[in-house]
């Protein structure tokens, strides 16, 4: 035949495709954009400035600008204290509970009770309570005499670090420990009772057999939590906008001032495509582990 | 009249070849029983013939239309899965229902047909509960009774027993049996369990690797294997097989084994082997009795005298296992009395029912 | 045994008795302090919504409960009194929240059924691919998007938020029902075609009713997601017309002041619907979250 015949697609392809096409035209296609974008000194103030190619100057300017680089120092910095804390906490919470006879269902509804809050939430909530004036944790320590003074929770740069890492876990700690949980209940007890009657003592069964078994749980908490890192932006945002004086700027706030408060979205959106690579590099280095623990245990089909 | 043909029927999973050309005419109300090792491909060949797998090449008739391109619904076949597969969300009552529903049957003729089945299965209390409040035992009765709501032209079942205990499996077996004398329609059974095979088949068609190796009714590939592979498979225990060649002798000739010893030529292939093929012997473990214990000590016997290793009482019989030809084989002892290890006994073996096979191709050697 | 063996093993006995009260203790200590902390913040918004503004803002702190519902009342008292008009955001919200959910649902589940059931060349590295989409941050897609939709006009309009909220959406809801689907025995749709179900009906009376649970479950994260959202939102409404509730949290605050109170009791209002339809179908959630991810 000289043409080549046209053939239906295949099904698994015609049943991908709407998701295809809205990511394509709601995702992707801002993606094409804001990559052209930052090769234009664009300014959402002078629509012209958008048909100047500049080449890779944005990405020259931040990659050489001090401010950036604190910003991505401190965001890698902020991400590496933060989900290693979530990670560690989620599991010594985990086998709290999944020692815990009576109420166990009960713990666990209230442990999910904070992947329901809304980041912003989250973040109007440790303003108010880390607020110097009024908030809870200077109330409650001026009332039971610790101090006199205000500590400046949001003010002060170490401090105001604390406080949104404190945020920033306390809302993402839950889904750690309920997916940690979840693997807990399902490991096979046999391996267990084996390891007592070995002699195991309770630290080695649990280095050597409960968490193995818990290693792909880890992973796909930690890949569906690196899905979302960026959800720490909302928090930031609120609680300190970044600020003072950048003592907590991250990619994310510093990309979101120069884009809506300076109206240069061409930089903006270099900085975006910078902070968006790191969000794609999280993410598939937690599915490459994901997909190596679940080898490891058999458990890939 | 709903016969099943398959004319070279041929499965490509990729570069695997699951079924090799499968040929067979499966007579209206036939019981036909697919039997093999796993992997052999009796399920894909029996979901081809539902529809639920592409056929790569060939042909499958159902009557006389050729259904190949048909969607399962169009068949008007019914089938029984090895894990029931009833569905989750349906009571019993709406498990059974459901063909007849789809089809559009007005809710008395529902009734009255999931009565009916309901009746002939004895599952009359168990209609309003989920298929998770149900026993395996009562989750494969609904499974059968789903499959017999329709009244199909032909029933199709892929190991409907095998997730069930030894004894609830044999009384299941007779049930298959009775349902099918009742109905009379076409059945496809696919089991890679011998017993079964031969306590329901009409026909045994016994496959390996993709192929069929011999069909016949469950006697024939009992008492005339076509090869070794066969007359390993079917028959409990399997049939002992000693690796000997052809020697020059008087009468039919014998056969030599490793250790020097011989024995004649079986009746069946005697003048049918020339001195110097290699073969392998073969007979079941109740042609090799001990003398006193046996069901026949004349006739076309030989006698032997062997030391027993080991014996396995099952109650009416003992089996002794014993070495004929330096290969360890299986002999059997009626009346049992009781044996100690290493007790010497006067065996005797009908030739009469022994066996030949080519040791390259394990073909049957017979005149 | 002598006398001393005997006291020795005693010992033994006590110090192990011991220990394993004090690791008892420690275990109801470490619970009790994770409960407190989850639980502290929540409630401490619930209360001060139910607080006058004065005692909020009292120095020193006036720790004696009090109860007022001028916050509520305020706040459902409509934009009239320099309030803010909740109703309206409520409503946006949910009419977005609920519309991008059954939306991503039906185009999600679609493509986890795909994943679940078809065997197809690099099947892996398209799964990983969409799931890529979902990290890309709401900050940084907010910018392009914002340029495009003030081009195609559909900025400030329930249908942009949607659209948006869908596509982000869509990645994870399949995640969640290729897990789902998987979990059901192919056998069951086989069974349904040859009792006489077209591949249609299979799905929508078999199929689909046997992983309704998952599929709540899933839309529950979906409309969660969408309920929360917060930074694509605040930059793609502008009015009334169209901000959702986590976009209203900031009307309560001004250049230099927040209303406390007022900003507590819309919390709570927020927090609640996302409260009951969480506990409505946790049990799926975590099953789902967990096969998806395991059985790989
Ligand atoms: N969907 C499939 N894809 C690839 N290979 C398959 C598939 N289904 C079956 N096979 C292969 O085809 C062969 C025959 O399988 P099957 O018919 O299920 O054997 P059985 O006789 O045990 O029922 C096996 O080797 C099996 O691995
Ligand atoms: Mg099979």
């Amino acid at each position: 035949m000289m043409f080549p015949t046209l053939r239906r697609p295949p099904e698994w392809l015609l049943l991908l495709m709407p998701a295809f096409f809205v990511i394509a035209a709601v995702i992707l296609m801002p993606l094409v954009f804001s990559l052209y974008s930052s090769f234009t000194p664009y300014r959402l103030t002078k629509p012209d400035t958008l048909w100047k190619w500049i080449g890779t100057a944005n990405y020259q300017k931040i990659l050489t600008d001090g401010k950036f680089w604190a910003a991505f120092g401190r965001t890698i910095l902020f991400l590496t204290i933060v989900l290693n804390l979530e990670l560690l906490l989620g599991l010594a919470i985990a086998l709290m509970i999944s020692r815990v006879t009576r109420g166990q269902r009960t713990l666990r509804t209230i442990l999910m009770f904070p992947m329901m809050f809304s980041p912003i939430l989250v973040g109007f909530q440790f303003k108010f309570i880390f607020n110097d004036n009024i908030g809870l944790v200077n109330n409650a320590l001026q009332s039971l005499g610790f101090t006199n003074a205000a500590a400046p929770w949001l003010v002060d740069a170490k401090l105001a670090m604390f406080s949104i890492m404190f945020a920033e876990i306390w809302m993402s700690t839950s889904i750690f420990a309920v997916l940690l949980l979840a693997g807990l209940f399902a490991m096979p007890q046999d391996p267990l009772e084996a390891a007592k009657v070995d002699g195991c003592t309770p630290w080695q069964s649990f280095r050597h057999i409960t968490l193995p078994f818990l290693t792909p749980f880890i992973f796909i908490a930690l890949t569906i939590r690196s899905l979302d890192v960026a959800r720490a932006y909302d928090v930031v945002q609120i609680m300190t906008g970044g600020g003072p004086a950048r003592r907590t700027e991250l990619v994310w706030t510093l990309m979101s001032r120069t884009g809506y408060v300076d109206a240069r979205m061409g930089i903006a959106n270099a900085m975006g495509y910078v902070s968006i690579l790191l969000s794609i590099l999280f993410t598939l280095y937690f599915f490459r582990k994901l997909s190596a623990a679940r080898a490891a245990i058999g458990m890939s089909d | 009249m709903t016969a099943v043909t398959l004319s070279g029927i041929v499965k490509r999973y990729g570069g695997l070849l699951a079924v090799a050309g499968v040929s067979l005419d499966i007579r209206d109300g036939e019981f036909v029983v697919l039997v093999g090792p796993s992997g052999c491909g009796k399920s894909t060949t029996l979901r081809m013939i539902a529809g639920l797998e592409e056929i790569s090449e060939g042909e499958v008739l159902i009557g006389d239309r050729v259904v190949n391109a048909l969607p399962p619904r169009e068949r008007n076949v019914s089938m029984v899965f090895q894990n029931y597969a009833l569905y989750p969300h349906m009571t019993v009552r709406e498990n059974l229902g459901f063909s007849l529903k789809i089809a559009g049957a007005d809710a008395a003729t529902v009734a009255a047909a999931v009565d009916d089945a309901a009746a002939i299965l004895a599952l009359g209390d168990l209609l309003e509960r989920r298929p998770a409040q149900l026993s395996g035992g009562q989750r494969q009765r609904v499974a059968m009774g789903r499959a017999i709501v329709r009244r199909p032209d032909v029933f199709l079942f892929d190991e409907p027993l095998s997730n069930l205990d030894a004894k609830l499996r044999s009384q299941m077996r007779v049930e298959i049996k009775k349902l099918h004398q009742k109905f009379g329609s076409t059945v496809v059974y696919v089991t890679h369990d011998q017993v079964e095979a031969m306590t329901l088949a009409d026909r045994i068609v016994l496959m390996r690797d993709g192929v069929v190796v011999q069909v016949g009714t469950p006697l024939e590939l009992f008492d005339f294997p076509a090869d070794a592979f066969v007359a390993t498979f079917i028959g409990s225990p399997p049939m002992n097989l000693v690796d000997g060649v052809v020697g020059e002798g008087d009468g039919g000739g014998e056969v030599i084994f490793a250790d020097s010893s011989r024995l004649p030529v079986p009746v069946s292939a005697r003048g049918g082997v020339s001195a110097g093929r290699r073969v392998l012997f073969g007979f079941r473990a109740d042609s090799l009795m001990p003398r006193g214990h046996s069901v026949r000590e004349e006739g076309d016997v030989v006698s032997l005298r062997l030391a027993v290793n080991l014996t396995e009482p099952l109650g009416t019989e003992t089996l002794l296992f014993t070495e004929v030809g330096g290969a360890e084989v299986q002999g059997k002892m009626f009346n049992p009395r009781p044996v100690v290890a290493g007790e010497v006994l006067d065996f005797c073996l009908l030739l009469d029912r022994c066996h030949l096979f080519d040791a390259e191709t394990s073909a049957a050697i017979r005149v | 045994m002598t006398a001393a063996r005997a006291r020795e093993k005693t010992r033994a006995e006590r110090t192990h008795r011991r220990r394993r009260l004090a690791l008892r203790l420690l275990h109801f200590a470490g619970l009790f302090v994770t409960m407190c902390v989850i639980c502290l913040p929540g409630l401490w918004i619930v209360l001060n919504s139910f607080r006058p503004s004065v005692e909020i803002l009292a120095k020193p702190p006036d720790w004696t409960p009090s109860f007022t519902l001028e916050h509520y009342r305020a706040m459902f008292g409509g934009a009239g009194e320099g309030g803010v008009p909740v109703f309206r955001y409520f409503r946006n919200s949910l009419v977005i929240s609920l519309s991008s959910t059954v939306i991503a649902i039906l185009i999600g589940m679609s493509g986890g059924y795909a994943f679940a059931r078809y065997r197809f060349r690099a099947k892996n590295a398209y799964f990983v691919g969409l799931m890529l989409f979902r990290a890309v941050p709401g900050v940084a897609l907010s910018l392009p998007l914002f340029i495009i939709f003030a081009r195609v006009g559909i900025i400030d309009t329930h249908f942009g938020l949607i659209l948006v909220y869908v596509a982000m959406n869509v990645p994870f809801t399949i995640w969640l029902t290729d897990g789902f689907f998987r979990q059901i025995p192919r056998e069951l749709r086989e069974a349904a075609e040859i009792d006489g179900c077209t591949k249609w009906q299979a799905f929508w009376r078999v199929e689909f009713p046997t992983a309704r649970a998952g599929v709540a479950s899933a839309a529950i994260f979906a409309f969660l997601t969408s309920w929360n959202e917060f930074a694509l939102a605040s930059q793609l409404t502008r009015s009334a017309e169209s901000k959702t509730l986590p976009v209203g949290l900031l009307d309560f605050t001004a250049e230099f002041t927040i209303n406390w109170g007022g900003m507590c009791a819309l919390a709570v209002l927020m927090i609640v619907p996302a409260l009951v339809l969480t506990f409505l179908v946790q049990k799926h959630l975590i099953s789902g979250l967990t096969f998806g991810g395991v059985k790989g």
